[in-house]
């Protein structure tokens, strides 16, 4: 089953303008790297862009490499490189694209990722995350930190746990100042996370927008699209004047009526990561039933920033731990399914989609009980598929089709539907 | 009385059923190739000749299976998993648990009493714990599979077959024959690890009677006694289990053919 080719009619101004800064960006990156724009390699969730911004470092988020990677369909040969070395099947996709591409010498076709010249390990909730980021310290000779973030375990982050990492953040910033040879600079730092803020709070709205009927945004498929500022980009003007525009054209939506369906039919919550090598077709599965995401908890995974963890700048410190332990990917299980539960009910939504990844059994784990939970304890329909968020060798397109044809046919026959009638059928 | 068909394209067979009211009138299986479209068109007609009826008779035909997009001439799709569980409530009507086992693909499916889906859970893409992997176990024993229904009675000793690979379960098989194991201790070990597959799933949508066993492996005797063992259930197998998916493809045509008339 080849890819669609079909773009979606209702995406516009706001993602011809992502398009140009995610080419801005890598071709700005392709160049950077050495004394004088060093590199910083940092992972997403609960990630410390703006503290290592303000020393003058360059971010390369390796997992938006991967991904970006993987919707340019050339992870592949990344990940084939990263077993050929001995890394095992049952390894992180993202990890394997990185170490494979690093091996290969950098290029993609989106531009070259220069080495880095430090190590961030912002999110130590993956051990395999932690041991990637060891990996890379011992090839390229670099300066590692490892940012210890405890799970989020109550909603309220535990005080205890915040004077924890405000405690590591001082080191962090000494261990900066070491690095790159200059001076902290707090009222610089207060700036950008003023951007960050503005930022935030233009794809928090954007992000509710979802529970409008009919819903004017793809919460999943496109949400993930409009991570890449949110991300990649905090703290620059440039990433808050993008979520204005976005919202603007969400705004025009309404107006218009340019909707992601042409007939919102079944509104659904989704969690997990998506299978990128497969996005388009994954995303089209949905589309013929006219099922829209009005929540997704995944683009939520850098930050949760909906939940009220937000950067503030009278409080720079504080509150970057607050988002550390906040990011979605850093919640327990029993937080993740409460705010799933939520997200059903403030969105209105009449069914869960999960996709589970086989390469993380950290963010995967559980799901099987989530499902559980929601159809036996809650009576939502559910649906569990599996497939990998980076290796195309574990997207079964009949196989998953399947599976969401029929999960989307028994919703439709539940409220008195019928069968999808066959195309060009007399 | 309208006459409605139901075509199952499976992974390794081709089902028609023509429904005639409650009462069916024709049926065919045949195996299916690679022409896909043939072998439903095939399916019909052989089914059709059974029943000494004409082509322009059938009111409506809707296609289910993998191979359902294939059913050109038909004019619903419905997935095999909402056929089956019509299906099995048309034959079953007390059905609440369909577990289906097929060339391929074992899927436990949850009904209500209308016979519509709950709820499913499938085996994931490899084949073990399907009709295939009871093909080629069989075949390393030296057996066709339709003959293997009733060996595993006479096991005294059965045998732990662990691996959930097809083609390692193969030479599992192969080393406990070199070994000395009677086919029959080797059967109920291969079906014991069958069924314990099948329970995970069974289990994922929640057991509760009555259970209705359906498509090719349900054919297979032993497998049937294996799954009450466990399950301590009776288990409602009919002689038309492999058809049960056309049948549910007929009842789904019917039903939205009526919808569209009333």
């Amino acid at each position: 089953m080849g890819a669609s080719t079909e773009e979606p009619s209702f995406l516009v101004s706001a993602r011809d303008r992502q398009r140009e800064m995610i080419e801005a960006y890598y071709a700005d990156l392709a160049t950077a790297g050495g004394a004088k724009r060093p590199v910083a390699y940092m992972l997403v969730g609960g990630n410390l862009t703006e503290i290592v911004r303000s020393f003058g470092y360059e971010v390369v988020f390796p997992e938006i490499v991967a991904l970006n990677c993987a919707i340019k369909h050339v992870s592949l040969p990344n990940i084939l490189q990263a077993e050929a070395q001995g890394y095992g099947l049952d390894v992180c996709g993202y990890v394997k694209n990185d170490l494979g591409l690093q091996q290969l010498g950098g290029q993609t076709p989106f531009g070259r990722i220069p080495p880095p010249d430090l190590l961030v390990c912002s999110f130590s909730g993956c051990y395999v995350y932690v041991k990637w980021w060891e990996a890379l310290a011992e090839k390229f000779g670099c300066p590692l930190f490892l940012l210890d973030v405890p799970y989020l375990r109550d909603e309220r982050p535990p005080t205890e746990d915040l004077g924890y990492i405000v405690a590591q953040l001082n080191e962090f910033i000494a261990f900066l100042e070491k690095a790159s040879d200059r001076r902290f600079d707090p009222a610089s730092l207060r700036r950008t996370l003023a951007h960050s803020r503005a930022a935030e709070e233009g794809w928090v709205r954007y992000l509710a927008s979802g529970a409008r009927r009919p819903s004017p945004i793809e919460a999943y498929f496109e949400a993930v699209f409009h991570m890449f500022p949110i991300n990649v980009l905090r703290g620059t003007e440039e990433a808050a004047r993008f979520y204005a525009t976005l919202n603007a054209e969400v705004d025009e939506r309404v107006r218009s009526g340019a909707y992601p369906v042409p007939e919102e039919k079944v509104r659904l919550v989704v969690e997990g990561v998506p299978p990128y090598p497969n996005y388009r077709t994954f995303w089209d599965f949905f589309r013929k039933w006219g099922a829209v995401s009005v929540a997704a908890t995944y683009p939520k995974v850098g930050g949760l920033f909906d939940r009220g963890f937000l950067h503030d700048p009278a409080r720079p410190l504080e509150s970057i731990a607050e988002y550390a332990l906040g990011a979605y990917v850093n919640q327990s299980w029993p937080l993740r399914r409460k705010l799933i539960e939520e997200y059903v009910r403030e969105f209105a939504a009449d069914a869960v989609l999960i996709h589970g990844i086989k390469s993380c059994r950290s963010f995967t784990a559980g799901q099987g009980d989530l499902r559980d939970r929601l159809i036996h304890d809650l009576g939502i329909p559910t649906l569990y598929i599996e497939s990998d968020h980076e290796d195309p060798r574990y997207f079964a397109p009949a196989q998953i089709k399947n599976r969401m044809d029929a999960f989307f046919e028994s919703l439709d026959r539940r409220r008195g539907g019928a069968a999808e009638p066959l195309r060009g059928a007399p | 009385m309208t006459l409605v068909a139901g075509v199952d394209i499976g992974s390794t067979t081709a089902k028609c059923v023509l429904l005639e009211g409650d009462r069916i009138v024709g049926k065919s299986l045949a195996p299916v190739g690679v022409e896909l479209v043939k072998d439903a068109e095939r399916a019909l007609a052989q089914a059709l000749a059974e029943a000494g009826r004409e082509r322009h008779e059938v009111a409506v035909v809707t296609g289910t299976g993998y191979g359902r997009f294939k059913v050109a001439f038909g004019r619903f799709t419905v997935t095999e998993i909402g056929c089956h569980a019509k299906g099995a409530h048309f034959l079953f009507p007390g059905t609440r648990v369909v577990l289906d086992i097929g060339g391929q693909d074992t899927k436990a499916i949850k009904v209500d009493p209308r016979g519509e889906v709950v709820d499913f859970a499938m085996n994931d893409k490899c084949a073990a714990g399907t009709g295939r992997f009871l093909d080629v176990c069989a075949g390393a024993l030296g057996f066709d599979v339709s003959e293997i229904g009733a060996l595993a009675e006479g096991a005294r000793h059965p045998v732990k077959v662990t691996n959930t690979c097809t083609v390692f379960a193969e030479s599992e098989v192969a080393s406990y024959v070199a070994r000395g194991k009677e086919p029959p201790d080797i059967l109920a070990g291969l079906y014991g690890g069958i069924v314990g597959r099948s329970l995970s799933l069974l289990q994922r949508v929640g057991v509760e009677p009555e259970v209705t066993f359906t498509g090719g492996v349900s054919r297979n005797g032993g497998m049937v006694r294996t799954l009450e063992r466990r399950l301590a259930l009776p288990v409602n197998v009919s002689p038309l289990s492999q058809y049960v998916g056309a049948i549910g493809a007929a009842l789904h045509g019917r039903e939205r053919t009526e919808g569209i008339s009333a």
